[in-house]
């Protein structure tokens, strides 16, 4: 890991002062900050190198079709996948709803067999499988997670010959639990072998080493804002064979082969799901944010996380107003989730902000199901990434008993 | 400038109102309409008993923040024995000081403790979720 001076140095939000003091930025689970590197490599493709990509023949355009398709190629390596199973999209949610809607065109499922969803799912993982079961009349399980923990081989009750489709997040972005996805997979290809397996790795890739060939998922989506790279985009990871079989989910220009008024018939891998001009400059700055967090190393960037994320837990283990959810033990990482006793976590997420300078969310993150699971409405959410350190643990629990003498 | 701070916020007298629980029950057989802020999850239901056109019982059930609940409360106490055409009133100037703008002080006369809510915009919705939702009673109350 970098010094906190380095760290200071690539990520200008880091020298804020919010309120007099320090920022200490634990909304990652959100969206992490910017480092200046990204923003640069964004400017100089801007200022440089912008034309659209894949449709002229001169300079600036061939510049910004060799630069887009560098970045899938360096997102194809960091997830070990080819260069045509990576997908630009907005972000885990459009990834998403791109899959659930391609699979019920395609007509994949008989009528009898099953997706199978979770209660601990953001609302991206969520939403878009109910509604696309009710729109395409498909049988969409759910799999409660009771006190809002996956059970393993509970979830492995509900698998059958029926299941088609599983398709689960890789780390509870609301408790922190790590899904042991390798030892899901293998599981689910005992009892049926072609079973469709989607990770949402919106909390997953940016926060561990993630291979898609050793895990052997058939898909995977994620984010570019929360592993340090810009809003609006985010990469669906597809194996070939069912990027091939699957429709596309949105119609228009280079997505096409052949266009007359009776038919079209579609391009090749991966531009037959990249239809209309495509975000270039989130697609550079997401490589250049792949290229900062191979330098740390991913191994690295875990570790790291999973021993914050430990102190962080036997520290506010001690504070006995305080509820902390999820399972406490290793298989936690980048995220705290808690409750102070009667308290709104609207209040403390606004008293830390205003008295410690620490910025932490409050509220149901997208995950109602696992709310209710949990019996709350809301709880405060503190999130790790690589800059943040042990001091930022202390200066938390200091806050939160501050807030607690004040209100209870 | 004067700074604003958490204790102009907090104050004793909003801390007191939110924990004060006269008004959060259910009216059997009274008004009812319910506000949600979606985005955090907050939900509030107002009851109000309104008789020849003036409410003379309001109360709310609900969950939310120290600031919604203060807010609830005392807008509960403030529009008790007035006439719905006042209360409407009371709620736009509410409503102009939740946004910073100028307000009839007189007519909202010790809603000011809540004057600095336009300081700190992430927490203005929490202050206006029951006066929103009052708004919606009101106008039911008006249609029926
Ligand atoms: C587990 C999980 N899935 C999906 C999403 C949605 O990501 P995005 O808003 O970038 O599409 C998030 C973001 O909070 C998430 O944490």
């Amino acid at each position: 890991m970098l010094s906190s001076k380095e760290y200071e140095r690539l990520f200008p939000s880091l020298n804020r002062k919010i309120n007099g003091h320090n920022l200490i930025y634990l909304d990652n689970a959100a969206t992490t900050l910017r480092p200046k590197e990204v923003m640069d490599a964004v400017n100089d493709y801007s200022l440089n190198h912008h034309a659209n990509v894949h449709r002229s023949t001169h300079t600036l355009a061939a510049e910004a079709t060799q630069m887009y398709e560098s970045s899938r190629e360096k997102v194809a390596k960091f997830i070990n996948a080819d260069n045509n199973e990576i997908i630009f999209t907005k972000g885990t949610t459009e990834s998403i709803n791109l899959l659930a809607y391609s699979i019920a065109t395609s007509k994949i499922l008989r009528p009898d067999e099953e997706i199978l969803i979770t209660t601990m799912e953001h609302h991206a993982n969520f939403v878009p499988w109910q509604q696309v079961g009710k729109i395409f009349g498909l049988n969409v399980r759910y799999y409660n997670c009771k006190n809002g923990i996956f059970n393993l081989s509970e979830f492995l009750d509900y698998v059958s010959e029926k299941t088609k489709v599983v398709s689960i997040t890789g780390l509870s972005n609301t408790t922190g639990q790590v899904i042991p996805v390798q030892d899901l997979v293998e599981a689910i290809r005992n009892i049926r072998k072609e079973v469709i397996i989607i990770i949402d790795g919106a909390q997953t890739v940016p926060h561990m080493p993630f291979d898609v060939k050793k895990i052997d998922i058939d898909f995977l989506a994620f984010s570019g804002h929360k592993m340090l790279g810009p809003t609006g985009i985010g990469v669906l990871y597809g194996k070939k064979e069912y990027l091939e079989e699957i429709n596309p989910f949105l119609f228009g220009g280079e997505m096409i082969d052949k266009v007359s008024t009776e038919n079209t018939t579609f391009n090749i891998l991966p531009y037959k799901f990249e239809a209309g001009t495509p975000n270039v400059d989130g697609a550079v700055g997401l490589a250049k944010a792949i290229e900062i967090l191979e330098n740390i190393g991913m191994d690295n960037i875990q570790e790291h996380e999973k021993e914050l994320t430990n102190y962080a837990i036997e520290r506010l283990k001690r504070l006995d107003f305080l509820t902390l959810y999820g399972t406490l033990d290793e298989s936690q990482q980048s995220i705290v989730s808690f409750n102070l006793k009667n308290i709104h976590p609207h209040d403390v997420a606004h008293m830390l902000n205003d008295l410690t300078g620490i910025a932490i969310r409050s509220g149901h993150h997208c995950a109602q199901p696992l709310m209710s699971e949990l019996g709350v409405k809301a709880t405060c959410r503190a999130s790790f990434y690589i800059y943040n350190e042990e001091k930022d643990i202390d200066i938390l629990y200091d806050g939160l008993k501050k807030i607690w003498e004040w209100l209870k | 400038m004067v700074k604003i701070g958490l204790e102009d916020l907090y104050t004793d007298i909003i801390l007191d109102y939110a924990k004060n629980d006269r008004y959060k029950k259910e009216i059997p057989d009274a008004l009812e309409s319910e506000g949600k802020n979606l985005s955090c999850g907050d939900e509030i239901t107002i009851y109000l008993k309104v008789e020849d056109n003036i409410i003379k019982e309001a109360s709310f059930k609900g969950h939310g923040c120290i600031i919604s609940q203060a807010s609830a409360a005392m807008m509960c106490e403030y529009i008790e024995g007035k006439t719905v055409k006042q209360a409407e009133r009371i709620f736009s100037e509410v409503i102009k000081m939740s946004q910073g703008k100028e307000y009839d002080e007189e007519l909202i006369d010790g809603m000011d403790i809540f004057s600095d809510i336009s300081k700190f915009p992430m927490r203005t919705k929490c202050f206006t979720l029951s006066w929103h939702t009052l708004e919606d009673a009101l106008k039911k109350e008006k249609g029926s």
